[in-house]
């Protein structure tokens, strides 16, 4: 994973507020690339096999993105970001953690994130502090390519067969909820909103919510209310979810911590 | 379902036939087309058209027959009027990666007038096969989207089969114990 350039001196509040918020922001890229990982030599057609590993590898890209400006902030190495800490030391949300279920609640969830993303990163890619908006530039050409491929799958699953019709429906039942949690806010986005490093929370909120039901409605696919935003994020507690994906996914360098290389 | 890839390298590049892909519709088709062959090496532009809708001819199809009936055909009955049709012709078998290249476009009443057009225009030019599709045929890449499509493949490392080498029966012999 590559280093990055030192950052710009910010106040010690807003050092601290950035760290957290690109933690969760690489820690949601890494899961989610790491569930769609599973789809390798399982996809339901050669080419969707193929666009899966393309999709993990652009997410696990974007986790390097935002784990390598807090290694500017902070002096932590990604690598041991990814494979040497805790799972109580992670901050995704549920959405991403969630087992890959079926082809739906795949399509689905990349969907949900994709909306985020397509909300999130243009809005980033304004922020004041310029190595986030760099790297928030760069993260979107791919995300709008993601979002394309998502929203085909959901508009076919949707209007397709009674079966993938009863399986998006199944899938968003469960997913819908979850996107309050990706949406939360921590307790420095506030301050980093003041200081424009992030954009306004709600609108961002509204705007991926809209986005979704939008697309959600022209594949007849209704999630009911607004999904819940809660009051803390709960990104502190460690799923099960969580703690058996980073079984998997750092067992090969835990098996050897002194292994430079595998 | 099947479709036909045809992929350009870089803008003013013809865009060449480079394998095919299974979509259920010409937008899945497009997209699985970007997955598998946007970016060995990157690409600018994408075109996809269902395999039962290539007319396609080789030269020894074509020598075969004086009276030109090889040249009859095409994939559906068409109904009178002309159309728009892209002609593609494969020049030789001298590398495996030899590919058909788009060479011209002909207004015609139907693929094999399309061919006969061509082969008229272009008399003596070598080709080995030729391909015919109608431009209402081929679902496209949208050049608006092109810089999500295509862009982030130039920063990604690939490797081109022939990078490997072959092993030739020879090679399998010498290195036998």
């Amino acid at each position: 994973m590559t280093v990055q350039p030192a950052a710009p001196t910010l106040a010690e509040g807003v050092r601290v507020a950035l760290i957290a918020r690109l933690t969760a922001m690489g820690d949601d890229e890494l899961l989610l690339g790491h569930r769609d990982s599973e789809w390798t030599g399982h996809g339901p057609l050669l080419e969707e096999d193929i666009a899966l590993a393309n999709l993990a590898q652009d997410e696990i890209g974007h986790a390097v993105l935002w784990y390598g400006l807090r290694q500017a902030l902070d002096g932590s190495v990604p690598d041991d970001l990814a494979f040497r800490r805790d799972p109580e030391d992670f901050r995704s949300c549920l959405l991403v953690e969630l087992p890959r279920g079926d082809w739906a609640f795949t399509m689905l969830r990349q969907f949900l994130f994709d909306c985020y993303e397509a909300e999130a990163l243009p809005r980033l890619a304004r922020s004041s502090y310029a190595p986030l908006a760099e790297a928030a530039a760069k993260a979107l050409r791919e995300e709008l390519f993601h979002l394309r491929h998502a929203g085909l799958w959901v508009q076919r699953l949707g209007l397709g067969t009674e079966e993938s019709r009863s399986r998006a429906v199944a899938a968003l039942e469960r997913l819908w909820p979850e996107l309050g949690g990706l949406l939360t806010p921590l307790p420095g986005d506030l301050l980093l909103a003041a200081e424009r490093a992030l954009p306004d929370w709600d609108t961002l909120t509204a705007a991926t919510v809209g986005r979704a039901r939008q697309a959600l409605a022209a594949a007849s696919l209704d999630p009911g209310h607004d999904p819940e935003v809660p009051e803390a994020s709960g990104r502190e507690v460690a799923s099960p979810h969580r703690v058996e994906l980073l079984a998997t996914m750092q067992s090969v360098a835990r098996s050897d911590p002194e292994a430079v290389a595998w | 379902m099947r479709w036909e890839v045809f992929k350009q390298d870089a803008p003013g590049k013809p865009h060449q036939a480079v394998g095919s892909v299974h979509g259920f519709d010409a937008e899945h088709a497009l997209l699985n087309a970007r997955h598998v062959f946007g970016r060995r090496p990157s690409a600018v532009s994408v075109w996809v058209v269902p395999a039962d809708k290539v007319f396609s001819r080789t030269a020894e199809e074509l020598a075969g027959f004086d009276d030109g009936s090889a040249r009859a055909g095409g994939p559906a009955a068409e109904g009178g009027g002309q159309r728009l049709f892209h002609v593609f012709r494969k020049a030789s078998h001298r590398r495996s990666m030899t590919f058909a290249d788009h060479v011209l476009d002909v207004e015609a009443a139907g693929h094999d007038a399309a061919l006969a057009g061509a082969l008229a225009r272009l008399e003596g030019e070598p080709a080995v096969a030729w391909w015919v599709v109608a431009a209402d045929d081929v679902a496209r890449s949208d050049p608006a989207e092109a810089r999500s499509w295509f862009e982030p493949a130039r920063d990604k490392t690939y490797k081109q089969q022939s990078a490997y080498g072959t092993v030739s029966p020879r090679r399998e012999r010498a290195a036998r114990p």
